[in-house]
């Protein structure tokens, strides 16, 4: 076939841009455009009759995810969201977890009858911005009771409260409930996560809430205390 | 809502414009563009490719090319929405062989030029019809006389091929006609709309006699 006439040229490319032209014939026509300026022209020109005519066609605005995930395919590094506090909390460079703290005393048994092993101390130090003192939490050596004193009185604005969160390896932190900021509390075991001290918990954070604590099931507020685990 | 539609060389030189500075690199300038014709393109896909969740893949894939072609674009050899329209049409047919999943169904009208074995899910519109947008469409300039002069089966066949995707051989069964008969009508068709749309540029531009 000669590409080079005219007529046989006009002919393809109507039915290519009019849609007509369709399966293997297309592709193949696809792959000849390429190298002949005769085509293209002849496409062009087509284009510009036919295509005016979709001016009719009723326009839809598309869902805003589309917009989201093309930005995202474009701009990768554009990351917009940052990393979540648990992630980016300086405490992980920090030496943390394991008390260095001399003799805390806790009036309340974590078990009864004790426990044969020693309780795990988890020291909550006061993170960026906060100006002192610290808490510490006292896991029993089974992982199923814990215990927590500020070391020093924290002084806490009437209409805040003060929330537990025990941060896995991975995903969001979940609640251990409220904690009093002076003297002891003890937290309910039905809501101590399951492999507190063998993995299921890497970090203890403190956040200050809203009375009755987050509403929305994550902290919203500023996390004043954290203490790694040692794993 | 309806947003109106495109005015097409009215909108040129702002969306040349844009596309210039997409070239560049212009990502504000690339937000303005998508909010300027993703509504238009979005609509055409549409037509073409009627499963909702392919049309919006299909129009990522639009704009992640129109991005990356930016920079090519001639705007003394096209207008903008009609590089763009080509751009999503071209994406919008060539998906329609990449949804094919059932196996070919025997057709007493397939011929090389089709690759879409049902057309059934085609028929199933609860917009305006092809025939209805080609009428719409001739109010856009020098189209509108040159439509009138084509055929009723010219002007069916050619606005359900065009609007609608549809392959000679699927017009041919929605029109009940035989393969042969509908291809002439559409080249026909098209040849017409050719002649009378460079007499019209002729005529306009001998000016007022």
């Amino acid at each position: 076939m000669d590409y080079a006439r005219p007529e046989l040229a006009e002919a393809l490319a109507a039915e290519y841009v009019a849609g007509t032209r369709r399966g293997p014939a297309r592709r193949r026509f696809e792959a000849l455009l390429a190298s002949h300026p005769g085509l293209q022209r002849a496409v062009r020109d087509w284009q510009a009759r036919l295509m005016p005519l979709t001016v009719a066609v009723q326009p839809e605005a598309p869902p805003a995810h589309v917009w989201a995930k093309l930005e995202r395919r474009l701009w990768p590094s554009d990351a917009k969201a940052p990393a979540p506090w648990w992630q980016r909390l300086a405490l992980w460079r920090a030496v943390a977890g394991l008390a260095t703290v001399a003799a805390v005393g806790f009036a309340v048994p974590l078990a009864s009858p004790p426990p044969a092993r020693a309780p795990v101390l988890v020291v909550l130090q006061a993170t960026e911005g906060q100006s002192a003192g610290s808490f510490v939490a006292s896991v029993s050596a089974d992982g199923r009771a814990l215990v927590t004193r500020p070391i020093q009185p924290v002084s806490l604005a009437a209409d805040r409260a003060l929330e537990l969160w025990s941060v896995p390896p991975q995903g969001a932190p979940v609640s251990l409930g409220l904690i009093k900021a002076d003297g002891t509390t003890v937290l309910a075991r039905d809501k101590l996560p399951p492999a507190l001290l063998t993995g299921g918990t890497a970090a203890l954070a403190v956040s200050v809430e809203p009375p009755g604590g987050s509403p929305t099931g994550a902290p919203t507020g500023p996390v004043v205390y954290a203490g790694k685990l040692q794993s | 809502m309806k947003t109106p539609a495109p005015d097409w060389p009215e909108k040129s030189r702002e969306l040349s414009q844009l596309l210039a500075r997409c070239g560049l690199g212009d990502r504000a300038a690339f937000a303005r563009l998508y909010e300027a014709t993703s509504a238009h393109l979005f609509g055409v896909l549409l037509r073409i490719q009627r499963d909702r969740a392919s049309a919006e893949d299909l129009l990522q894939e639009v704009y992640v090319s129109v991005w990356k072609a930016a920079a090519g674009f001639d705007a003394a050899r096209a207008q903008p929405l009609t590089w763009l329209t080509s751009i999503a049409r071209n994406k919008a047919i060539d998906s329609l062989r990449r949804a094919q999943a059932q196996p070919q169904l025997e057709s007493t009208t397939r011929d090389d030029d089709d690759d879409r074995p049902d057309a059934a899910e085609a028929w199933a519109d609860d917009g305006p019809g092809p025939l209805e947008l080609l009428g719409q469409a001739s109010d856009a300039r020098q189209l509108g006389r040159c439509i009138e002069h084509l055929s009723p089966p010219q002007r069916q066949s050619v606005a359900l091929a065009f609007f609608d995707g549809l392959s000679h051989a699927e017009v041919a069964e929605r029109l009940r006609e035989p393969l042969g008969t509908v291809k002439s009508w559409v080249r026909r068709a098209l040849m017409s709309l050719k002649t009378c749309l460079e007499r019209s540029v002729l005529r306009d531009s001998a000016g007022p006699v």
